[in-house]
């Protein structure tokens, strides 16, 4: 009998995928469309879908699961479509507009490199506050944290009012400097609060402080904004989720994925922490993989319809983004540090007829259309169409059959579009195509390489995502990976990422710590020593969350964190504290060398400038405590012939000629297999192509290791 | 001789300079390429090279940005790398302030033509480095840095690197120096000089740039910064190197260039219409009795900038400069490096921003630059420091030229009335840390643009120097300098009106705090004539705002007793709000801002450009009207008087048009219009009259005088124009 314990699901712009994990760790997956109306309908199409391999009923699933693990992409689609809530802003008196002048960057910030360049696509994003219901209160606090105006109360009184007649779901509240004395936000939050009362209204109140205590006002008002726009209704759908998991019997809370990893409560206060956590559960899932096979130095990679992530773990640790953009918007949420092109197998080709120039994407097909062997209406060329055009793909097995591919369609569209147009043959432009997608994917592995100054002859390549084992061969092709590794669930590898996530807590607050480089024994001793207490401080707080969750203390464990630079610079660097407690000038050099070695290691060592001294602006610490998790299972290595898997023969066209290429069954291989090239290896929801002379080895984990001839 | 004949040992890069130049001549290729062999072996191998090599310039100016110190380059982007071929033409570049990839190649140019091969010698390690603008760049502060890339023994190309630095070292605080009337008050000079060998820059380089600049800081780390990008990009090149061969690198190289060069052509041909376009426009610099400014010419200056662009029916574009004045002992000449720069950034935003970016879109294009003028002095003292002045509105006249073009071929969404000049503020002095500091406010990098002729302009987000423009957080700025923002809001009716309105500026009002000694200055004002037009009868973009000031305030008594504090200039032309609500020593003050230093408890204003407008005013839609004085664009005042829209209140005090009554109005507008219209003909005799009589102001005579005087061409067009004896001078004393 089978027991699942956990139930991860990714719900994607397109599809919602499952995972159900069992106590020996196998894994099924389920897959069905992602509902935006109600996420709890794919929720539940997607989880009885996964149920069913198993045989089970959702009341038997649902009422033997530990964990529901949910990460969707709602709140998203809520700022997308700008369906949020009516909100009204109090800010700094004199910076109203900053709603309508945003930060310039805004207007081509997430823009290809082209449209970067060519001005007059810029444009604002739409605002989610009018600047009619933003109104300034007199105040200022300058840098230091001094007030030099002191708050007009009665402005504020006049502001809560005229949004209280306005009907507004929420009151915004950024001021500038708040991240370094919050006196006048919460001042104003408390006038706001009492008003609000006196009028009998139900508006709720966000400052930016307690949202974001982080310097740059522009983000920290996108945060706060956002977190009053998009999540209630987010947070109305994670409740369905719950609900209805509860209805067949689950017991417990949901979970939902925070941007920075770690699990949260759905009930969590800061829900906008949790809306770019899609390909966080990727990099969980390979932290957690790397563990398991001794290797925690790795190079994540996921390849999907659009897009191409990689995340990098050097040594167990992932780094921090604090500034990543979301809808356009700059925002200050620490976010697991992802690198992303445009690449995928969605992406539409188009050449130029005039200049003869190839262009790959941006736009994806998505899928709907879809690409044009789909047969649902789509008429431009896509990565996909050339995959099948070249026998890549079985067209009587894309996600199991059910979607049957019109290959010669593609083949004709694709013909009269790219291939003539560039006067060579059709299988040779296809595999051209082909080629260049994973050239770019291949560069952008190389440039997360070189940018994060990592070796690769120490880091293993994971490969997963819907298309990443379809283009595994081309993309990792001589990047000096110590192992290339890709799964038999590679398409749900970031639901599964989310079942191995822990609890966690983040906590960190801005420091202003001067060290000059010409600082003695004693200064450097006392330093150590101010760290060290904010550090305690910090890790009570965190300690007492955790406990209050029901985490038992001894199950919490804490990991400090520094954010240094040289004197003067804007930029920092996140430098894992290599002792909790400093107590001597020794300790505080040894924290400083660990900063400089981590420093140069990004940045390059000619950029060092230890002269000026250097600053330490944010201490932080992370408690986590485990929770249950798959486990792998682990097997003995069987005979290297992979015949049980064998499925049969078909026309390959691969490096330049058509192949008779071995097909196989992904799930049917054993550990132990060894599977030679020229060969597809096939499953529902993903196709791993084996070049010819290459090979693939299943270890004993079952985990497929992809070796290059 | 010249500077080629100097050099007599063997150098066989300069040979291949010179030689690679010859071909060029002869075959009208880029190093007589004339075929694209390996494009055409395989085509797909050759676009995914190029773009590895772009991916690792972005990769390596993102890094760049982190190490530095500077908010110019890490918070609103002002830098550029680029990858370029052993002679010196760049191959490849990243995002940023594109102005400086081809400013950057004269430089490598520049040492190669001077023999450094033989003396200081390029060996693999070395770091050069650059900031006179007649060797390569366009003003003191854009400092460039090269370093060689070597396989083996061969040299087989250059990455490059180039920042603004906030702070140069010159007579006043910054770098666009406004004072600078000569080349020696404009700050620390490097002229093409080795700064570092191995791979490290040389310590007694920082110490020179430690000693010479008040916030040594920025400079220094950006230097690190550049060279670490540099060093990126080299170990980029020699993995691809690794990877697909010599060989090929050293044609494919080429070919990429001469692709580009093609590329360029085939987009002129596909979107433009060949012929000759004309068009021109004025910027006045005023500096009349501010201090500093030495006697040594006139103290008003007023430049006319003529330009004509032909189009071949091969699709090259040819821009003549013939007409326009001589250089001047003030700080807005322009060298032929920062010309190019201008072009190829201008390209960049409109024809050259797909495909491969590099610098073969330049070598379809030709720069006629007289000799003599501001655009190409023959004089190599003259300052450079706020080139842009002339240079913003010189290439603004380039983009409507360019956009006629566009409208005749039916590319209506690609009309940009385009770029202008953002007032630039400095400042130095006593810092809110107790510590000496220096600092350009690079905010001014997010104005408005010019209208489209299917939108409005860009608000507070564009300028023409880098088309990624920010105006970067309050939070950071104040970081770095001893003023509070009391507000930084939108200008309303700074952009130029039309069917579409340029888009709007804004402005800044700052309380100084914490300093006893805040110098202010800044640069780049026409206040007295429009620098920058409009098309197809929309307005210009206004002048510039005058600064406001003041000093010995009773600030602290108003805060006291909670009373309203400025946050701006507010909307009554007549009296600003620092008038209205502050009381102290008030100045109003034009053009660039030179006074005594400022205190805590004084506050200053300043404000930068709105763009064109497109299209007569009387077609702009109500509606949007409404919505743009609701949100500040503009004022009531401008809705109903300069475009006829009338406007009222819903009952939920939401503005709305006046649909009926806007018509009306309309209606009377136009009929007023041609009441007032005379023929052409008539109103050219009048000013016949005017123009033959000199009855101008002295700066518009001395204008003309000293065109006339330079240009046989332009007296010969002016004369006939106006319909004057063709031996007809205008005469006003030097």
């Amino acid at each position: 009998m089978t027991n699942p314990i956990v139930i991860g699901i990714d719900a994607g712009g397109t599809m919602t995928d499952t995972i159900l994990v069992d106590e020996h760790g196998r894994f099924k997956i389920g897959k069905a469309a992602t509902t935006p109306k109600n996420e709890a309908e794919g929720f539940l199409a997607s989880a009885e879908d996964a149920a069913d391999a198993w045989g089970l009923s959702l009341d038997e699933l649902f009422s033997g699961v530990n964990v529901v693990l949910y990460s969707g992409t709602g709140m998203l689609n809520t700022l997308l479509s700008r369906t949020g809530k009516k909100l009204g802003l109090i800010t700094t008196k004199g910076l109203e507009d900053m709603i309508l002048m945003g930060r310039g960057l805004q207007t081509w910030a997430d823009y290809s490199y082209a449209d970067r360049l060519h001005a007059i696509t810029h444009h604002h994003p739409d605002p989610l506050v009018p600047r009619k219901r933003t109104h300034g209160v007199t105040e200022r606090v300058d840098q230091f944290g001094d007030v030099i105006i002191p708050l007009y109360e009665k402005d504020v009184v006049k502001a809560v009012k005229a949004l209280i007649k306005d009907k507004v779901d929420s009151i915004c509240i950024m001021t500038i400097f708040s991240h370094v004395n919050p006196v006048h936000e919460k001042r104003i939050a408390e006038i706001a609060r009492t008003e609000i009362k006196k009028a009998g209204a139900a508006i709720t109140v966000y400052t930016s402080h307690e949202v974001r205590p982080v310097i740059r006002e522009q983000s920290r008002l996108n945060s706060v904004l956002i977190e009053a726009y998009a999540t209630s209704r987010g947070r109305q759908q994670l409740k369905g989720i719950e609900d209805i998991s509860k209805k067949y019997g689950f017991k417990y809370g949901v979970q939902t994925l925070l941007s920075f990893g770690g699990l949260t409560s759905i009930n969590h206060p800061r829900l906008h922490e949790t809306m770019i956590s899609g390909p966080i559960g990727g990099i969980l899932g390979a932290v957690y993989v790397g563990k398991l096979i001794g290797n925690d130095s790795l190079v994540c990679s996921d390849m999907g319809g659009t897009s191409f992530d990689m995340g990098v773990i050097s040594h167990g640790q992932t780094r921090i983004e604090n500034e990543p953009i979301m809808d356009r918007f700059k925002l200050n949420v620490p976010t697991l540090h992802l690198d992303t092109i445009g690449a995928g197998a969605g992406m539409i080709i188009k050449v130029d007829p005039l200049t003869k120039k190839v262009s790959l994407g941006p736009e994806s097909a998505g899928s709907d259309p879809g690409p044009i062997c789909f047969n649902r209406g789509g008429m431009e060329p896509t990565i996909a169409d050339c995959d099948a055009i070249l026998g890549r793909l079985n067209p009587n097995y894309f996600l199991g059959g059910k979607v049957k591919l019109d290959v010669e369609k593609a083949a004709r569209i694709f013909k009269e579009k790219c291939a003539d147009v560039l006067g060579v043959e059709i299988t040779e432009a296809a595999e051209g195509m082909i080629d260049m997608l994973e050239q770019d994917a291949n560069a952008a592995l190389r440039r997360v390489i070189s940018g994060q100054g990592i070796h690769p002859s120490q880091y293993t390549l994971l490969s997963y995502g819907g298309s990443g084992p379809l283009h595994l061969a081309g993309c990792s092709r001589g990047t000096g990976f110590k192992d290339i590794i890709t799964f038999q669930f590679a398409a749900a590898f970031s639901a599964f990422g989310c079942t191995t996530a822990d609890y966690m807590r983040r906590h960190s607050v801005s420091t202003q710590i001067d060290i000059p480089s010409s600082a003695d024994e004693k200064a450097l001793a006392g330093y150590g020593k101010k760290i060290s207490a904010i550090w305690h401080d910090l890790e009570r707080a965190a300690v007492d969350e955790m406990l209050a969750d029901g985490h038992a203390r001894e199950k919490v464990k804490v990991e400090a964190f520094l954010m240094m630079r040289y004197t003067g610079q804007l930029e920092d660097v996140e430098v894992k504290a290599p002792l909790r407690v400093l107590s001597s000038a020794d300790d505080m050099r040894r924290t400083i060398a660990q900063f400089e070695e981590v420093y140069a290691k990004i940045n390059h060592r000619v950029s060092r400038y230890g002269a000026v001294g250097f600053s330490v602006t944010e201490l932080g610490l992370t408690a986590t405590a485990d929770k249950v998790k798959p486990t792998l299972e682990k097997r003995p290595l069987g005979k290297s012939d992979p015949a049980s898997a064998h499925k049969g023969t078909r026309e390959a066209y691969i490096g330049g000629r058509w192949h008779k290429a071995n097909l196989y069954e992904m799930d049917d291989l054993q550990p132990g297999h060894e599977v030679k090239g020229p060969a597809i290896i096939e499953h529902p929801a993903t196709t791993l192509v084996v070049h010819p002379n290459d090979t693939v080895f299943v270890d004993e984990w079952t985990l497929l290791h992809y070796r290059h001839a | 001789m010249n500077m080629l004949e100097k050099i007599q040992d063997a150098l066989p890069l300069r040979d291949r300079l010179i030689e690679s130049e010859k071909m060029m001549k002869e075959t009208g290729c880029y190093d007589g390429v004339t075929e694209l062999t390996l494009r055409k072996q395989d085509p797909l191998k050759f676009e995914t090279l190029h773009t590895k090599l772009r991916a690792s310039c972005v990769s390596a100016r993102e890094m760049a940005r982190r190490i530095s110190a500077s908010p110019g380059v890490r918070e609103v982007g002002e830098m550029v790398v680029a990858i370029y071929t052993p002679e010196g033409d760049a191959i490849a570049l990243s995002n940023g302030i594109m102005v400086h990839v081809h400013t950057m190649s004269r430089f490598i140019k520049w040492m190669i033509k001077e023999g450094y091969e033989a003396n200081p010698g390029i060996r693999d390690g070395d770091i050069f480095a650059n900031n006179d603008a007649f060797i390569g760049t366009v003003q003191v502060p854009d400092v460039m840095d090269v370093i060689p890339i070597f396989h083996g023994d061969e040299l087989v190309g250059w990455a490059g690197a180039v920042c603004h630095e906030l702070e140069s070292g010159g007579i006043t605080p910054g770098g666009d120096v406004c004072l600078a009337q000569e080349r020696f008050t404009e700050g620390l000079f490097v002229c093409a000089e080795k700064i570092g060998e191995n791979d490290e820059i040389r310590r007694d380089y920082v110490i020179r740039c430690e000693r010479n600049l008040r916030m040594p800081i920025y400079w220094v780390l950006d230097e690190k910064a550049k060279v670490a990008s540099c060093i990126d990009m080299r170990e980029s090149v020699r993995a691809i190197i690794n990877e697909i061969g010599i060989e090929y690198w050293r044609r494919v190289m080429k070919e990429f260039i001469e692709e580009g060069r093609r590329g360029q052509l085939l987009r002129t041909q596909q979107l433009t219409v060949p012929g000759i376009y004309r068009g021109h426009t004025f910027y006045g610099h005023v500096t009349e009795g501010k201090p500093g400014f030495q006697p040594l010419g006139p103290s008003n200056w007023l430049y006319n900038i003529p330009i004509e662009m032909g189009i071949s029916t091969g699709g090259k574009i040819t821009l003549d400069f013939e007409g326009t004045q001589p250089w001047g002992y003030h700080s807005m000449n322009c060298t032929p490096a920062g010309m190019d720069g201008g072009m190829f950034v201008t390209l960049t935003q409109h024809m050259n921003y797909e495909g491969l970016v590099n610098d073969g879109a330049w070598m379809a294009t030709e720069l006629k630059l007289p000799h003599g003028t501001w655009t190409n002095p023959d004089n190599e003292m003259v300052a450079t420091a706020t080139s842009w002045a002339l240079l913003l509105p010189a290439y603004g006249v380039f983009q409507r030229l360019l956009s006629r073009g566009f409208l005749a071929r039916g590319f209506v969404e690609e009309v940009f009335v385009g770029q202008v000049n953002s007032p630039m503020i400095e400042m130095g002095g006593t810092s809110q840390y107790g510590t000496p500091f220096g600092m350009a406010h690079f905010e001014c990098a997010a104005a408005g643009s010019g209208a489209l002729a299917i939108k409005d302009g860009l608000d507070t987000a564009y300028v023409g120097w880098n088309p990624e423009s920010d105006m970067g957080n309050i939070e950071i700025w104040e970081q770095n300098m001893p003023m509070l923002y009391l507000g930084r809001s939108i200008l309303p009716n700074s952009g130029g009106a039309g069917k579409f309105r340029g888009g709007c500026s804004f402005i800044s009002t700052w309380l100084i705090n914490k300093t006893n000694h805040l110098r202010l200055v800044t640069s780049e004002h026409s206040s007295r004539v429009f620098d920058n037009a409009g098309m197809c009868g929309g307005y210009p973009a206004p002048t510039c705002q005058m600064h406001r000031s003041v000093r010995k305030t009773n600030i602290k008594e108003l805060i006291k007793k909670q009373k309203p504090l400025p946050h701006g200039i507010g909307i009554d032309p007549n009296h600003s709000d620092l008038e209205k609500l502050v009381t102290g020593v008030h100045e109003t003050s034009e053009g660039p801002y030179i006074t005594a230093p400022h205190k805590s408890g004084d506050i200053f204003t300043h404000a930068y450009n709105g763009g064109g407008g497109f299209g007569d005013v009387l077609e702009r839609d109500p509606i949007k009207t409404a919505s743009d004085v609701e949100n500040g664009f503009l004022t009531a005042q401008a809705a109903v008087q300069v475009f006829g829209i009338v406007l009222m209140e819903d009952t939920h005090g939401t503005l709305q048009a006046d649909l009926a009554a806007t018509a009306k109005l309309r209606k009377t507008m136009r009929a007023r219009r041609l009441k007032k219209s005379v023929p052409v003909s008539q109103w050219m005799k009048a000013e016949r009259t005017r123009v033959n009589a000199a009855g101008f102001v002295i700066e518009v005579t001395r204008m003309y005088a000293s065109a006339m005087k330079l240009s046989k061409r332009f007296t010969k067009d002016f004369n006939s124009f106006w319909g004057l004896k063709s031996n007809f001078m205008y005469k006003v004393e030097d």
